[in-house]
């Protein structure tokens, strides 16, 4: 802060900083901090990565579990089984869709001005449910002869109807984000109800399925599903990088955005094919989880800003580092069992978001 | 360069809101100001030179380019429209709101000559104390300026500012035109401003243009303009052009009787 000359817009008795080097050099000391932000984070979700796989049922030490991961048969068939074959595709199954959740729940928060949105709030859950409801009551399989992926296909393709339906929607004359928002509430409606009524079809056995997919669950994860899912996210990143500036734009409102030359409308609708591909992954993978689409990009706005170069990658670490602390925390609880994600991330996550939210407040009255 | 309007038609669906509007041969570093009554066409016809309304006839040039036929991207890149709407609840400070407005027609990289461009920029407009500052916590007229601020750092051929000073009280007025006033003795672009304020228009502008129901209805310098009986008539109130003992014109304007 140097003394200058008084600011034409404060008027006289001001001093002010007027200096442009050292706008610069707080631009570019903010820029290290989020730099900074991203490698703690990483730090952070490398350590709960590890206490993921490192904790189950069978107690191994830490450096045990290293050496397995660093050398899978140092240790015996047994334990590299354990390992590599449960434990390390369920916490990289968790880092994955805690990614693609986030950065699906930040791309559309920005899209639709609207902080609320998410896959869950916008219905792609609940439609995904329901496909899921269809392949274990029915047995209808929307894409023929998928074998065993049956109700994760079943799910995959109506969450991505749902997002190709809203996508259309956004299409229509005079639909502005808000009108989107209540499109996604009236298909969450819908889909509860069709839900409702599959679970009113099915047997004691089959209700039982529905709510254990409803919940969400990690012990479905795959190799094959983890690399689908690294896939997308290795495309829909650079994708979403690529597009920062006017994604940036498109948060100072439409028409801002539009009168420094974005294509709203095209960028709208590119930034919607790419959530529906992410939404729509990771909730067949795992199920419904709620919540983390909704405080990954949270948490990451507080941290660095709404500069989308920053905010969807850490959106995209926080994501990945809630639901592998979740996957870590549904171990840990009682020995033995497992309790699905769907409800720890509720359970713990809500009120740590509402605190967040209390906090936030808080500084801002002060 | 000189821009060029001819014979422009534009609306919304099927309500043509401008009719044959032709603004010839505006030379660079010419300060023009658009007036005319609410609901007048000016808007209109800000966001038709910008691209964002797609004209039914007519041609924009600006020296030999008909800019219509121009990516938006590049579009942009040659005409900055400063909208009427202003600030946002975006968790962004004002340094990073200027920035990504150059950022959208340069490449993806901060360069050392985009900061240089952006801090010179709020220097300029006397905006250099509100850098860190996030652009939700700004008042209405600092958000204005900072809008303008987005605008003048793409350094342009065409500047288009929608009512600049409509959140300001009178010193920020006369500030703010007086920076942009500076910028244009640097850059040489075009500035055209949509003006409520006459006599703001008649102390900074080189030229007014009187819109009236998307056409015009008179075009000329400012103390010509402003003399005309169609202004008391176009804006429904009495007017006499005086002048100050300074040399600088004045609406002396009140209601009908």
């Amino acid at each position: 802060m140097i003394a200058g000359p008084l600011s034409p817009l404060e008027g006289t008795f001001v001093t002010i900083d007027v200096n442009p080097a050292d706008m610069r050099r707080t631009y570019a000391a903010q820029v290290t901090r989020r730099y900074g932000m991203i490698a703690v984070v990483s730090g952070l979700l490398a350590l709960s990565f590890f206490l993921d796989v490192a904790t189950g049922p069978g107690k191994y030490s830490l450096s045990v579990v290293f050496d397995v991961l660093t050398d899978p048969l140092s240790h015996g068939v047994r334990l590299k089984v354990i390992v590599w074959d449960y434990r390390l595709p369920v916490a990289i199954t968790a880092v994955l869709v805690g990614a693609l959740l986030a950065v699906a729940g930040a791309q559309m928060q920005t899209i639709l001005n609207n902080p609320l949105a998410e896959p869950f709030t916008l219905g792609v859950s609940a439609a995904a449910s329901f496909g899921a409801s269809l392949a274990i009551v029915l047995g209808v399989s929307v894409i023929p002869a998928v074998g065993p992926l049956l109700v994760t296909m079943n799910a995959f393709v109506f969450a991505l109807l749902t997002c190709g339906f809203i996508l259309l929607a956004t299409r229509l004359k005079g639909v502005g984000s808000e009108t989107m928002i209540l499109f996604g509430i009236a298909i969450f409606f819908t889909f509860s109800a069709l839900l409702a009524l599959m679970q009113y079809m099915a047997s004691e056995d089959q209700i039982a399925r529905i709510v254990f997919w409803m919940m969400g669950s990690l012990s479905r994860a795959s190799w094959e599903k983890i690399s689908l899912g690294a896939l997308l996210l290795a495309v829909a990143i650079p994708f979403s990088l690529l597009r920062t500036w006017p994604m940036t734009a498109l948060r100072m409102g439409e028409a801002t955005a539009e009168s420094m030359g974005v294509d709203v409308g095209r960028l709208r609708v590119e930034m919607l094919i790419c959530i529906s591909l992410l939404a729509a992954t990771a909730v067949s993978f795992v199920g419904t989880v709620g919540f983390v689409g909704l405080v990954g990009p949270h948490i990451a706005r507080l941290l660095v800003g709404e500069d989308q170069r920053f905010f969807v990658p850490l959106s995209a670490l926080v994501g990945a580092l809630v639901l592998s602390l979740t996957s870590l925390i549904s171990k840990s609880i009682t020995p033995g069992i497992i309790y699905p994600i769907g409800i720890i991330t509720s359970l713990i996550g809500v009120p740590v978001f509402i605190s967040i939210i209390l906090s936030t407040r808080k500084e801002k009255l002060s | 360069m000189t821009l060029s309007i001819a014979n422009l038609n534009a609306g919304y669906g099927k309500t043509q809101v401008l009719h044959d509007v032709s603004v010839p041969d505006i030379a660079g570093g010419a300060f023009v100001g658009l007036i005319g009554p609410n609901a007048s066409g000016k808007s209109t016809l800000f966001k038709t030179l910008a691209g964002l309304v797609t004209p039914t006839a007519g041609t924009i040039t600006i020296g030999d380019d008909d800019v219509t036929l121009l990516r938006r991207k590049d579009r942009a890149r040659r005409v900055a429209y400063m909208p009427q709407a202003f600030g946002c609840n975006a968790l962004l400070n004002v340094f990073e709101s200027v920035l990504l407005a150059l950022k959208q027609t340069t490449g993806w990289r901060v360069e050392a000559d985009n900061l240089d461009r952006v801090s010179d920029t709020l220097s300029a407009l006397g905006l250099s104390h509100l850098a860190d500052r996030g652009i939700a916590d700004l008042s209405g007229g600092q958000a204005q300026m900072v809008a303008v601020a987005q605008t003048i750092v793409r350094a342009p051929e065409v500047i288009l500012l929608d009512e600049p000073t409509s959140a300001l009280d009178l010193h920020h007025q006369l500030s703010i035109l007086t920076s942009i006033r500076n910028e244009m003795d640097r850059k040489k672009p075009v500035v055209m401003a949509a003006l409520h304020d006459l006599n703001l228009a008649a102390k900074f502008c080189d030229r007014l243009v009187l819109l009236r129901q998307g056409t015009v209805l008179a075009d000329g310098a400012p103390n010509h303009i402003l003399a005309l009986p169609e202004i008391g008539e176009t804006y429904r109130v009495e007017t006499d052009l005086e002048q100050t003992k300074r040399g600088v014109f004045y609406v002396d304007a009140r209601l009908a009787e």
